[in-house]
This record gives C-alpha cells, sequence and structure tokens, in this order.
C-alpha cells in the first residue's frame, strides 16, 4: 500500500468522527466546505459525501462557532455536540488550525470526542440511588409497621400474626421485585447505546413467550390467540433475552388488565416499512412511545392486544414514564411496579425499534413493538 | 448572459438557504437550552436565552432583505423564485420559534421561584424532546431538500397535541390539589403551549419545503385531533 493510501485508510478507520473544514472568506457561509470526513464522522452527521457544504453537515451554533475561530483567528476552540433523535449522544467537539491548503484555502481540523456514556453513568447511578429509596421508604415503613404491631398487642392473636406475616410477605416480594426490575432498568439503560448483537427469530421467541404464559393466562381465564405470521421466519437484529423481556412484559400487562374469559391477541407480520408496523388496526387514540429515526429499514412486528379497561387518551403520554401507574394502584390482582413498560422502552430504543400503543376507554389496548429485521443468507433460515 | 453572472447568483440562492440552515440550527440551540432551562431549573441557561434571542431576530431581517434584493434584481421564476421565497418564509417561522423559546425562557425565572413540580417537568421534558426532534426533522428537510422527510414531520403532526392535552389534565390536577402551585403551573402551561407551537411552526416549515420541491400547496387538512372534545 503506497503512504498516501495508507494515511487515507488509517484516517478512515479511526474510531472517532474527524473531518478537516476549508473556509476563504469569513462572511462566506457557502464556502465553508469539509473535504474530508472519516467513516466516523459521515456517520454521526449523517452524510455520505466525503465532501460538501459545511452547514450540510452540521449547524450546531457550538460547533460553527468553534470552527469560524480556528479557521479565522487561528486558534484551537471547544465545543459541545448534541445529537437529537430517537438515541441522543454529547460529544465534544475540538476544532484546531491547520494553515493554508494548497489553494489558498484556511484549514481547520475538527474532532468530536464522545462522552455520552460518562455522563449516562452519572446520571443512571444518580436515578437509581433516588428510585430505589424513595420506591422502598413506604414499603419498609409498613413492614416497621407490622413489626411493631406483632410485638405489641397483637402478640397473642394467632389469627391476627398469621394475616399480619402474609402481609409482610407480600411486601417484602414487591421489594425484591422492585429492586430487580430497577437493576433490570438500570443495566439496560447503561447499555442503550450499544447496539444489540445477535439474530433472533422473533417468530419463534414470540411462540415461546406465549406458551410459557399459558399457565398465568388459565389462571386469569385469559384465552392466549396466538397467530404466527405468515412469512416462515422474522429474522431480527436483537439481543434474545430483551426481546424476551419485551414480549413478557407485554404479554403480562395484556392478561393482567383482560377481563374474566376475554381473549388477548397476539400478532406478528413481518417485512413492512416503519410507517406499516406503527399503523394500528383500530380506530382508536394512538401514541408512539418510541420511534426509530426513519433509516429505510425493513420491520418485523409485534401487535398485542387486549379487551381491557383500556387507557385515557390524556394518559397515553406517561404510560412508559417509571413508576407511573394509570390509577395508582399498588397491591391487590393488578399490582405491579410500574417499571414494565420503562424496561420495554429502553430495551425498543437500544434496538432501534418502535414501541406504539393504540388505546380508548372500555374498548381495550393494543400494544405494538416492532424491530428492525436482519439480513439472514437463506441457507440459515431452512436450517433453523 | 455569460457564465460568471449565472454562477454567482445560483451562489447567491445557495447562500441565501445556507444561512436559512445556519439560522436553523441557532433556532434548534434557542429550544433545546430553553427546555433544559425549565426542566433542570437552570436560571444562568434561560437567561443566555433571553439575551440570545436578538441574533435570531437579527438573521430573520438579513435573509428577507436578501431575498427582497434578489427578488428585485435577478427577477426568478419558477424553481428559484419559489426558492427564495421558501427561504424567506423558513426564516420567518424560524424567528417565531426563537420568540417562544424566549418567551419560555422569561417563564422558567419565575417558574425557578416556587418549588419544583417534579413529575410535570417529566412531561415537559418529553415534550420538549419531541418538538425538538420535529424541528430538527425539518431543518434537515430543508437543508438537504429531502420531501420524504418533510412529508414524515407533517404527517405526525398531531402527536404533539397528544402530549400537550395530556399534560393540561395533569396541570389542572395538580392546581386543584394544592391552589400554591398555581402560578407555577400556569407559567407551566404556557411553557407547554409555546411548545406545541413551535411543534406547530415545524409543520408549516415542513409545507414550505412541499411547496418548494413540488410547487404544489398540501392538500387537506392536517392531521389534528382534539383529545379534549373527544
Ligand atoms: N394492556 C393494558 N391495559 C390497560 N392498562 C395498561 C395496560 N398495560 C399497561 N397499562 C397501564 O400502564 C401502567 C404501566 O404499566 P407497566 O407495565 O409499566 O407497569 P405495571 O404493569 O403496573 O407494573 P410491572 O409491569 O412493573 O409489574 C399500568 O399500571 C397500567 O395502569
Ligand atoms: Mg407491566
Amino acid at each position: 500500500m503506497p503512504a498516501s493510501q495508507l494515511y487515507a485508510t488509517l484516517i478512515d478507520a479511526l474510531p472517532d468522527p474527524i473531518l478537516v473544514v476549508a473556509g476563504f472568506e469569513r462572511d462566506d457561509l457557502t464556502g465553508r466546505r469539509y473535504i474530508l470526513a472519516n467513516a466516523a464522522g459521515r456517520e454521526l452527521l449523517r452524510i455520505t459525501a466525503e465532501e460538501g457544504m459545511l452547514l450540510s453537515a452540521v449547524r450546531d451554533p457550538d460547533v460553527l462557532g468553534a470552527v469560524d475561530k480556528a479557521l479565522f483567528d487561528e486558534v484551537d476552540a471547544e465545543g459541545v455536540y448534541e445529537t437529537t433523535g430517537a438515541q441522543t449522544r454529547s460529544l465534544r467537539v475540538r476544532a484546531r488550525w491547520l494553515g493554508f491548503g494548497g489553494d489558498g484555502a484556511r484549514l481547520a481540523l475538527l474532532t468530536f470526542h464522545d462522552e455520552t456514556e460518562v455522563r449516562r453513568v452519572e446520571r443512571t447511578r444518580v436515578d437509581f440511588l433516588a428510585n430505589a429509596s424513595h420506591e422502598l421508604r413506604t414499603p419498609l415503613a409498613s413492614l416497621s409497621g407490622f413489626i411493631e404491631t406483632l410485638r405489641g398487642h397483637a402478640k397473642d392473636d394467632p389469627t391476627a400474626r398469621e394475616k399480619f406475616l402474609g402481609i409482610m410477605q407480600a411486601q417484602a416480594d414487591r421489594m425484591a421485585r422492585l429492586i430487580a426490575d430497577l437493576t433490570s432498568l438500570s443495566r439496560i439503560e447503561l447499555d442503550e447505546h450499544v447496539p444489540p448483537r445477535g439474530v433472533v427469530d422473533l417468530g419463534l421467541l414470540v411462540g415461546e413467550v406465549v406458551e410459557a404464559a399459558a399457565p398465568l393466562g388459565a389462571q386469569r381465564r385469559v384465552k392466549l390467540d396466538w397467530r404466527p405470521c405468515a412469512a416462515q421466519s422474522a429474522f431480527v437484529r436483537g439481543e434474545r433475552d430483551q426481546i424476551v423481556q419485551v414480549v413478557q412484559n407485554l404479554l403480562d400487562n395484556a392478561i393482567k388488565y383482560s377481563p374474566d374469559g376475554a381473549a388477548v391477541r397476539i400478532e406478528m407480520q413481518s417485512g413492512i416499512n416503519d410507517l406499516t408496523a406503527a399503523a394500528s388496526y383500530e380506530p382508536m387514540p394512538r401514541l408512539s412511545l418510541v420511534a426509530p429515526d426513519p433509516s429505510g429499514e425493513t420491520y418485523a412486528v409485534l401487535r398485542v392486544t387486549d379487551l381491557g379497561p383500556g387507557i385515557a387518551r390524556q394518559n397515553l403520554p406517561r404510560l412508559s414514564e417509571r413508576f407511573y401507574r394509570v390509577d395508582g394502584q399498588k397491591t391487590g390482582a393488578r399490582s405491579g411496579t410500574g417499571l414494565g413498560l420503562a424496561i420495554v422502552k429502553h430495551i425498543m430504543n437500544r434496538h432501534r425499534g418502535g414501541l406504539v400503543v393504540a388505546s380508548a376507554e372500555g374498548e381495550g389496548s393494543t400494544f405494538i413493538a416492532y424491530f428492525p429485521m436482519a439480513n439472514v443468507p437463506a441457507g440459515v433460515v431452512k436450517a433453523s | 448572459m455569460n457564465e460568471h453572472i449565472v454562477r454567482s447568483y445560483e451562489d447567491e440562492l445557495n447562500s441565501l438557504a445556507a444561512e436559512c440552515v445556519r439560522m436553523g440550527g441557532l433556532t434548534e440551540a434557542q429550544v433545546a437550552d430553553a427546555v433544559s432551562g425549565v426542566v433542570k431549573r437552570n436560571q444562568e441557561l434561560a437567561a443566555s436565552v433571553v439575551v440570545r434571542d436578538d441574533k435570531l431576530d437579527e438573521a430573520e431581517r438579513d435573509i428577507e432583505r436578501k431575498t427582497i434584493r434578489l427578488i428585485a434584481l435577478r427577477q426568478p421564476v419558477a424553481d428559484d423564485l419559489r426558492r427564495a421565497v421558501a427561504a424567506m418564509k423558513v426564516a420567518n417561522n424560524l424567528e417565531r420559534c426563537g420568540d417562544l423559546a424566549k418567551n419560555i425562557a422569561k417563564r422558567t425565572l419565575v417558574i425557578i421561584e416556587s418549588d419544583p413540580l417534579t413529575p410535570l417537568t417529566r412531561s415537559i421534558e418529553r415534550m420538549g424532546k419531541l418538538v425538538l426532534g420535529r424541528l430538527s426533522s425539518v431543518i434537515d428537510a430543508y437543508s438537504r431538500s429531502d420531501l420524504e422527510r418533510a412529508l414524515a414531520v407533517w404527517s405526525q403532526d398531531d402527536e404533539v397535541d397528544e402530549h400537550y392535552n395530556s399534560l393540561f389534565r395533569e396541570l389542572l390536577t395538580y392546581m386543584m390539589g394544592d391552589p400554591r402551585t398555581i402560578t407555577a403551573c400556569a407559567h407551566m402551561l404556557f411553557v407547554a403551549k409555546n411548545l406545541e407551537r413551535i411543534g406547530d411552526h415545524a409543520t408549516n416549515i415542513a409545507e414550505i419545503v412541499h411547496y418548494e420541491i413540488t410547487g404544489a400547496e398540501m392538500i387537506g387538512g392536517r392531521p389534528k385531533t382534539d383529545a379534549l372534545k373527544a
């Protein structure tokens, strides 16, 4: 490989996004161009060409300001660049004056360094502590209350003791579940920017989860009406355990909120675009809780429909908020921690998928989760 | 016409569009900082949004002046005329977004004086993220002449409304529950309303992009639904 080609390959392979910017006059806006962008840079700024008008790649005033400083004041400058969209990232930007190019253009080097993880770890830790202490306070207080009563005037009352111990057991179970869910949520959040590895046959996986949920359905007298998709298999990109968690949570909710004897419908469809995937059949208010950035991908979709009480329109936007429960129910047959959908949301976001809810009060709900499909060679499809 | 004049005319149009895109970046930053200011109760950030609004006003005046000059001197027709008009209209909508961001920032300065309304703030954050995403997407569409992206922004117009209506109910519950929160809640309500209107401007820009590229106005009403009537 000749030296010049080696350098080009090297720059393209660098993990941090890099741009070389050229400019002539301060007030010549269209004259500011990027004349080199490595692969990471093209991906970050969603550009396809290696050269173009700078403003078509970045328009963040902080970054543009740093570029101008480097180009025209000939000093190094820094800024912060935040991306918008489903996966927000935060990067430190450095602009450095390079000198003059052959054509007399002023040149500057623009490098981006990703600081998303650092900030995320910090925020996740703060959130975990705040959530755990806040949510554990109530059950803990009630436990101490019961212990006090058991030591005091219920000491010699066997019926009361049995009853209290039962409640205490339930509270302890709830606390254990809460901690498990919070830990799981924190872990998923930390990984949210790491694209999932692996390929999963969504149809097969949903079938398994539905089968495993049969006893729960029987216990609640809810029929599970599973309709696999017409195409043989639907391979999606993702991490098996997390996708299982998504399906389980949606199914769990549908069963939990179904009336006695009703059916829960579980449908699949594959090979469709994002708009078709996010559409619901029922003429109900719908809202996307997670939407992938537009990308022209093909998706496989799972729809879980129940005939339960439904969710009022004004409550839809809050569904995936941590600890949010529509009527605040914390105990009884429909108890829960209110973390299920928050977990689902983060998983769907990590998978670059989408999550939509369509529901109307008194008419039931449909939850729609869709995943980008994987390109699997024909041989593999047959093998599995 | 000789080569030189033809080129510089094209250059003028390009730089008009470029100035709009730069103004778009500035607007996005203003909206992002306004939302961040109210969510994180950051007084300094809110104050800086108020101060920086002048830049947007100035950018709009500049684009308007240049457009008028270009139309008068070059008398563009067809595609070129649409590009010039689109630039001016986009700048106009961006300037309005800037005003709304500034208004959010001003209210933030008042809201900070009372106790935090944590769950509400989360709803505002969510709505802000959605609106900012739409704004950013539509400026991308303008910058890259991407009709499909513009249509996507246009057709998802009703999502912001859902968030606004939900927030409205949440606020009412709050105010009824604790009258001491009424002042802060009323300001929050306007913050939400302003965000919703920024979302409307994003829809307007989507329509402008459609007009610029195809020459046709958008047909059919917006997919609006009013939850409060449902
Ligand atoms: N299928 C459904 N029908 C009606 N309401 C639902 C449905 N799914 C979710 N909800 C509402 O959304 C809230 C949040 O759901 P989520 O799954 O996050 O929590 P949860 O089921 O209460 O608890 P967890 O899943 O953590 O045990 C629920 O409390 C319920 O009010
Ligand atoms: Mg649940």
